[in-house]
This record gives C-alpha cells, sequence and structure tokens, in this order.
C-alpha cells in the first residue's frame, strides 16, 4: 500500500519536474499573489492585523455553529428560501437531480464553486442529461478539458493563452485567435446565450449571515450575478463553515478574501441575496425559487476533532498556495486531490479521508510559512503532522523518514565515531550504499562530525564573567552540538563578553523531524522533556538562547502547541530567544558597542530560514552584522530554498531532487547578486544553499 | 490616537479601473451619463432605480436611441435588458476606502441592468459616501431592517474583470468593461 502510494507520487513529481512549464506559470502565479497581497497590506490601516480579528471570528462562529446554523436557517426560510441540509455529497446530488426533474430543467449555469468541486456535482448532473457550464473563466476552461483546479483561486493558470484558444476553438466549432483580447470576445458570446438561457442557477456562498439569513457571493468577472438573477430556479450550495454571525462579520471576511488572494480590496462584485426576487413586473413571470443547500459532508466529524476543527477556519483564499514551496513545483494536481494545496491536506482529511490525504500530505516540507500567510492563521503544519501521523499508524513510516527522524542519535554516533564516520560520509561508494538503504542522497554534501562535541568541550569551559548581569541557558540542537561545535563555544564567547552567566544544562534535541513525519508521539515526548528540563531555570530568571531557528521555532511555537495544556510550555516560549537578537538587545540595553567593525567592506546576502520568519524574519542576524559593518542585503524569493529540514537530504524525487527544483529560484537570486559570501543561521538551509549556488555560505558568528 | 485615514471615493475607483465623474448637480449628471451613451454611439440604454425626474429627461436627451425604464415586463427579460449598450442604475450608498458602489434591489432586472451591458454608469450623491469600508455594515443593517422580503444587496467594485489567462488583467468577460460613477455633490471632507 505505502510503496504502491509512493511509487504513484513519485511518477506525478517526476513529470512535473520534466516538465516545468507549468510550474514557471504557477510561480509567476504565486509571486503575484504574494506581492500583490503585501502592497496591499501596506495600504491597509492596520497592516496583517487583521489576520487577528479573522481568526478571533472564525474561532467564535465555528464554536457557535450549530446554534448560528439554526438561526441562519429561520432567517433564510423568513424569506421564502427553501433549505437543505445535506449531510453527504450523494443527498446534495439526489436533491439537484430531483430539482431539476420536477422542472424538467435541462440547462445549468454554474458560478465558481469550490465546495460542488469537493462532491464532484457536475458529472452526476451531466450524466443525467443536464447541460451543466461552468461560467467562471478559469473554471470554464478546465471543465472543456476535463481536469481539477491547478491552484484554488487561479485554476487555469498552466494554460497558456495559445491552448486556452485551442481550447475555444473546439468548443465553439470556430477558429479563435490565440491573443487574450480575441479569446475574451468569443468567451462572452459563448456565455452569453448559457447566462441567458438558464433555467436553473447554481451558485456557492463565500460567506452565510446568521443574522439576515443572507447569502454573500463574491466574483471579480460578475458571473455570479447573472447566474443568480436570470434562471427562474436558483440553487446555492454551501459548506456549514461558511455562516457567521452577524454583518461585521461577513464585512471583514469579503475584505480578507480578496487581500489575501491577490492584494485585491475588494472583489468586484459582491452580492448578498436575502431571499429570491422577481426579475421583471407583470404578467408573464416563471415561478421564481431559491435553494440553500447547507453541506456538511465530514465538517460536523472535524469540528469535534481537537485537530482537524481549526480547518473549519478556511476561508479558500490559497494565500498558502502562494507561499508553499513543493506545491509551486509540482502544482495542485499532484500536490492535492480535490483541494489543492497546503490546506487542501488538511481539508482533505476531513471531506475526502485520511488516505486521500495522506497520499499527498509527503509533499509538505515542514516549513511552516501557510500559517505564516494564512488570513485565519491556522497552524497547517500541525494538522498536516498529524495527519501524517494518523496515516503512520496505519500504514508505517517509509524508512528514509525513520531515518530522519532519528537524525539526533545518528549524530550522536557519528561524533562519538568521527573518523570512521567521516571516512564514510565522504567515501563515494559508501554514500552510494547509504542512498540505496536508508534513502540518504548520496549527491548531499553531509557536513562532518566533530569529536569532542560542544556538550563535551562546554564541560570544561571556564567562564571568566564576574558578576554576571544575565543568566542564560544556552539551547545547542544537533548541528552546533555534533558537527561545529566551534560554533556553540562563539556563541557562549560571544554571550559571556556581554556579561552573560551562560549554563548547558541536560537537553534533548529539540525534534523537529518527528512533527515534519508525523510521529507526534515522539515529538510530544521532545517538547515534553525539554519543557521539564529547561523549566526548573526559567523559573530561577534563566532566559534561553538558540542558535538553530528552527530549534527556537520549536520552543516558541511548536512546544507551546504540542503542549496545549501545560502552562510551562508557553513560559519557556516567552522565555527564549535568537542568539543574535538577544545579543543586540544586550547591546542595546549596555550601550556597548561592538569592539570592532571587522566587516567593513564586506557584502553580505542574507538567507532568511522558513522558520526564523515567524521569529525576528532574520532582522536580529541583519542588524547584528550591519553594526560590524558589513553591507546585508535580504535576498529571498518568498518561499522557502527548498531544504525543509532534512527533506533535501533524502534521495530522489521526495527528496533531494524535488528540494533542488524548489531551490532554483533563489539559487538564481544569489548567484546574481554582487556579494561576497551568503549568510544564513540554519545549519540545513546553509547546506543547501553551498550546492546550489556554489557560493560560500557562513553563519553569521563565523565572520568574526 | 491618530487621525483617521480619510479616502476619496472617486480615485479609489478609479483605482479599480472605474471611471469618475464628480458633477454638481442632477442636471450635469444627466449631462455625464448622456455624454457617456453618446461617446459608445449606444443604441439602446437600460435604466433602473433613477428618481423619476432623471429618467424623463434622460429619455428625452437620448431620444436617438431606445431607452429601457422601469418596471420591466417580466416576459421581455431577460433579452431586453441583454440588447442595451449601457445600463445605468441608482446607487444607495458607496464606500470610499474601497470604491464600492453599493446597489440594492428587489427585482433581479436591476442586477440584469448593472450586470448585462458593455457599459456601467452607477448614480450616487456623494453625502451617501461613507469613508471606511466595515462602515458600510451599519448602512446594510438599516436597509436589511427595511426589507422584510426579498433584497439584493450588490457591491459593484469597477468592471468585470478576470486573470484567469495567464493572469493578464482584462476587463468586461462576462458584464460590463467600462464601470462609470456619476458623483452628485461634493464628498466631505
Amino acid at each position: 500500500m505505502a510503496t504502491e502510494r509512493y511509487s504513484r507520487l513519485y511518477d506525478k513529481i517526476d513529470a512535473s519536474l520534466k516538465d516545468r512549464s507549468k510550474s514557471d506559470a504557477l510561480l509567476r502565479c504565486m509571486k503575484r499573489g504574494r506581492d500583490t497581497r503585501s502592497r496591499a497590506l501596506e495600504t491597509l490601516p492596520g497592516g496583517a492585523a487583521f489576520r487577528n480579528d479573522v481568526r478571533k471570528v472564525k474561532e467564535r462562529c465555528i464554536e457557535n455553529l450549530p446554534r448560528l446554523k439554526k438561526q441562519f436557517i429561520e432567517n433564510v426560510e423568513k424569506r421564502g428560501v427553501k433549505v437543505f441540509e445535506a449531510k453527504t455529497a450523494a443527498d446534495v446530488i439526489q436533491y439537484c437531480l430531483d430539482l431539476a426533474k420536477e422542472r424538467g430543467a435541462k440547462a445549468l449555469a454554474k458560478s465558481k464553486s469550490l465546495t460542488t468541486e469537493e462532491i464532484e456535482l457536475n458529472q452526476p448532473l451531466i450524466d443525467a442529461g443536464i447541460d451543466v457550464v461552468e461560467t467562471d473563466l478559469g473554471e470554464l476552461i478546465i471543465q472543456l478539458v476535463n481536469e481539477k483546479p491547478f491552484h484554488l483561486v487561479f485554476p487555469s493558470v498552466h494554460k497558456m493563452a495559445p491552448e486556452v484558444a485551442k481550447i475555444f476553438s473546439k468548443a465553439t466549432g470556430k477558429a479563435v485567435q490565440g491573443d487574450i483580447p480575441s479569446i475574451m470576445k468569443v468567451v462572452r458570446q459563448y456565455l452569453r446565450p448559457i447566462f441567458l438561457n438558464a433555467q436553473i442557477g447554481m451558485t456557492g456562498a463565500n460567506i452565510g449571515v446568521a443574522e439576515t439569513g443572507a447569502i454573500c457571493i463574491e466574483t471579480n468577472e460578475g458571473n455570479a450575478r447573472l447566474v443568480s438573477s436570470i434562471g427562474s430556479c436558483h440553487i446555492c450550495v454551501m459548506g456549514m463553515e461558511k455562516i457567521v454571525e452577524t454583518i461585521e462579520d461577513a464585512m471583514l471576511m469579503i475584505l480578507a478574501h480578496p487581500v489575501s488572494a491577490s492584494g485585491q480590496l475588494p472583489t468586484t462584485y459582491v452580492t448578498w441575496m436575502h431571499g429570491r426576487s422577481p426579475l421583471g413586473q407583470g404578467a408573464g413571470q416563471p415561478r421564481r425559487e431559491s435553494h440553500i443547500i447547507i453541506l456538511d459532508n465530514g465538517r460536523t466529524e472535524m469540528r469535534a476533532d481537537p485537530v482537524y476543527r481549526e480547518s473549519l477556519y478556511c476561508i479558500r483564499c490559497g494565500a498558502c498556495m502562494n507561499v508553499c514551496p513543493t506545491s509551486g513545483i509540482v502544482g495542485g494536481h499532484t500536490f492535492g486531490h480535490i483541494y489543492p494545496g497546503p490546506m487542501g491536506i488538511c481539508w482533505t482529511a476531513g471531506v475526502h479521508g485520511l488516505e486521500t490525504a495522506a497520499d499527498f500530505a509527503p509533499l509538505c516540507i515542514s516549513c511552516g510559512l501557510c500559517k505564516e500567510i494564512c488570513p485565519a492563521i491556522i497552524d497547517m503544519p500541525h494538522i498536516i503532522a498529524e495527519i501524517k501521523h494518523r496515516d503512520a499508524k496505519k500504514h508505517g513510516q517509509p524508512l528514509p523518514n525513520k531515518v530522519m527522524m532519528g537524525a539526533d542519535r545518528a549524530a550522536r554516533l557519528g561524533c562519538a565515531t568521527a573518523p570512521l564516520a567521516n571516512f564514510s560520509l565522504n567515501t563515494p561508494t559508501i554514500r552510494k550504499v547509504m542512498e540505496k538503504t536508508i534513502g540518504l542522497s548520496a549527491d548531499r554534501k553531509i557536513p562532518t562530525f566533530a569529536s569532542p562535541s560542544f556538550m563535551q568541550r562546554f564541560k570544561k569551559h571556564r567562564s571568566n564573567v564576574v558578576d554576571p548581569q544575565r543568566k542564560v541557558v544556552f539551547f545547542v540542537d544537533v548541528y552546533a552540538n555534533y558537527n561545529d561545535p566551534g560554533l556553540g563555544m562563539a556563541a557562549v564567547e560571544q554571550l559571556e563578553s556581554l556579561g552573560c552567566e551562560v549554563i548547558v544544562p541536560e537537553q534533548d534535541a529539540s525534534g523537529y523531524p518527528f512533527i515534519a513525519y508525523g510521529d507526534m508521539d515522539r515529538a510530544q515526548k521532545a517538547a515534553a522533556g525539554n519543557v521539564a528540563k529547561l523549566t526548573p531555570y526559567a523559573k530561577q530568571g534563566y532566559e534561553i538562547v538558540s542558535i538553530e531557528p528552527t530549534a527556537t521555532y520549536c520552543l516558541t511555537v511548536s512546544y507551546p502547541r504540542l503542549l496545549e495544556h501545560d502552562d510551562r510550555a508557553r513560559v519557556i516560549a516567552d522565555k527564549t530567544h535568537e542568539l543574535l537578537e538577544y545579543l543586540n538587545k544586550i547591546e542595546a540595553e549596555t550601550g556597548k558597542t561592538p569592539i570592532s567593525r571587522s566587516l567593513q567592506g564586506r557584502r553580505f546576502g542574507f538567507h532568511c530560514p522558513c522558520h526564523q520568519r515567524s521569529l525576528g524574519a532574520g532582522n536580529g542576524a541583519m542588524k547584528w552584522l550591519r553594526r560590524r559593518g558589513a553591507e546585508v542585503e535580504l535576498i529571498e524569493t518568498g518561499t522557502c530554498c527548498g531544504m525543509g529540514g532534512t527533506f533535501g537530504l533524502k534521495a530522489g524525487l521526495l527528496g533531494h531532487k524535488l528540494s533542488m527544483a524548489v531551490g532554483d529560484a533563489l539559487f538564481e537570486l544569489f548567484k546574481n547578486a554582487e556579494i561576497d559570501a551568503i549568510v544564513t543561521e540554519s545549519s540545513v538551509c546553509k547546506i543547501q544553499l553551498s550546492e546550489g549556488t556554489g557560493i560560500a555560505v557562513f553563519h553569521p558568528l563565523q565572520l568574526l | 490616537m491618530t487621525a483617521e485615514i480619510k479616502y476619496n471615493f472617486a480615485e479609489c475607483f478609479e483605482k479599480l479601473s472605474g471611471i469618475a465623474h464628480p458633477v454638481q448637480s442632477e442636471q450635469a449628471a444627466i449631462d455625464e451619463i448622456v455624454s457617456v451613451c453618446t461617446s459608445l454611439d449606444a443604441k439602446c440604454v437600460a435604466l433602473a432605480g433613477l428618481p423619476e425626474s432623471m429618467v424623463t429627461e434622460i429619455e428625452d436627451r437620448c431620444a436617438g436611441m431606445k431607452v429601457l425604464k422601469e418596471p420591466y415586463p417580466a416576459e421581455t427579460l431577460p433579452g431586453a435588458i441583454d440588447e442595451s449598450d449601457v445600463g445605468v442604475t441608482g446607487i444607495a450608498f458607496a464606500i470610499a476606502q474601497s470604491g464600492t458602489l453599493v446597489e440594492i434591489s428587489t427585482d433581479d432586472a436591476v442586477r440584469l441592468v448593472s450586470g448585462l451591458p458593455r457599459c456601467y454608469i452607477g448614480v450616487l450623491h456623494a453625502v451617501d459616501i461613507v469613508n471606511r469600508f466595515e462602515e458600510g455594515s451599519a448602512r446594510i443593517r438599516d436597509i436589511v431592517k427595511q426589507h422584510d422580503d426579498n433584497l439584493v444587496i450588490s457591491f459593484i467594485s469597477g468592471p468585470s474583470r478576470t486573470g484567469d489567462i495567464e493572469l493578464k488583467l482584462t476587463l468586461g468577460v462576462h458584464g460590463p468593461g467600462e464601470a462609470h460613477a456619476v458623483i452628485i455633490g461634493n464628498q466631505s471632507k
């Protein structure tokens, strides 16, 4: 089962990597989405603060969903609209088939609805002889070629104008020129009779307003206005999670949707439908009716599940797809079932089942960027980790994942046997064997092991700090401990030079690989272990300083989530700092300036690792370097370098190859920048950037 | 406390590829409407939600054109409105921050007037412009309270647009490719 599943996934990834034309289009789309969102946030009072408001509204509305659904239904029915609560996809399909049959309807015009995509509503209607036409241009294009959305917001983004022209030439039977204005003229002519003659108009709803019984439908093209006003029978299919409490809540969603999706404010057309209106006056008016189908299809179970529940906060903006590094390369047909992208994994698990979600969940490399851009701050990395975990409990983990989750133990062993381990790592034939047996990429240059380890060296370290002003626990994690103890010692020296008492108490590796590959039991154990070990020091007033961004992320972001009911985890999070940000703070507070401006005249390109974005976004390191005279430029694509922790250390398509494909764009930026070297604080990003660019990569402390 | 940003509706509407026509009187508004119709060589113009005085005047001034007006006979719809080159509707209020015209209707013929023709003109009074997006909520609540039965509130923020082919912005794929806002009076400072 697992092998078959991976083999299918490998085939799809392989095809995506061989033909990059689709991913090139998708990457342009993603970049545009990120750029326009950033620009929109600059003009929005409060900037990204609206995310906190969206989160609060969704938390409140999902908490009160049963009451709000009841209120919504009552208010909708007061206005003469028929409501049908559908438990399953089959219920919706049957309801629509019955409606069409009773009315003798043969022509159905649709506006974009992901919920109807979710239940694959079109085909059964078509099979019943109904002419179902998607009227959103992107949806129409993919309907004409029988595909699923490549992107949540731009479903046909992988189709270039000449291909679209061919699609419409076939659909209309007339040659269509390959330029966009010509295509648009044809589309307008093609769809107009479909709008005018539709007997049934089918829409989704972006929002249901409990207070008034309104549904809100947002479109840029204006097709939903025509679809919902012309056909005598209007059917709206909406997921139950779309219901919000008040008009104010709805207005917030109307703002959040387009800003997050494409940096627009607002969507061009927003239709608030309250009941069904007549079309014209006097005799000759057909019976006008409206039906709202509220779909469950697993949502009730999602709401009851402490992990999946958060997925119901999703407002379907697609912003997570605009940052997801692997989704950008393989596209929504590989990174998705029907719902694509990171949120697609979460939704698929809820509505199409764990097994289906787990088919493409391994594409998530746990970079965490999706959460950083999500307007409802949904912890997708955690939900996806849980999905991987639940699936692994049934089907087990592939060996390479197990190996990567044991990286800490392997590093300890490598350190203890450094000469032998390093010989093995540097011997191509042995590496080939390792690739074949344990899945460690033979093409990766793995950092050598050092002996003694940092912990061993620190035991012999004697501090000369007299009258320390601050007390610091140094959290070292794997790399600085076993591969580069000198880096750890440099950090200690920096802290001591600013009057800190530094201790390194017993501690475990941060355990992030357990989250990345979905062993939540061990992730929780690692979190609990470190929290228990660090808490006594936190209570004594020690601050915790970490040198590795992913370790800092674990302590500040992952552990509080993993140990939700343990207040100590929150305390540890609040006490944890990135090393260079902490050094800057002490320098500012004490007025101590750097001893030398030894980096004067040096020019560096800075890489911010994904996990650092939710911390200080690398500003601490860049400021620290600039204070020492360096010229530093943040160089980024807006997404990941591709390494994804240990993901890029694995061999093959679900590892090194995909990882390098993700990194390509960033490598080019660095290669084209006029810099002396690359600087990053992440030990694994360092491996990736070094291989991808051929440029020397340093940790800031290594530059002094 | 920081001073509230004062948004200019006309500027925000034009950022969305709309065309704003600030005028001082209903008479001047009619001039603008007629001017747009004439410049497009319109053969047919559809009106909805406008004061009777404006409808009569537009009919007089657009003598060479077919002028459709309320009530729209049900048996002629949607075809009749589909024939029109320009649709003109009255606007209940507007939101400056987002450049949004807010149209209300209890007859879907009104939505077709603003949704089917190639060119759309919304007519509003500057006193009906609210500044921030959130301020729209109270206005919507008031309107909904006045309508126990059917009601459609439509936000219209510029012309019909799509970026579905190569992400290139294209106007008028289904509805109006041109959207005008005729604003009567001065927006408060």
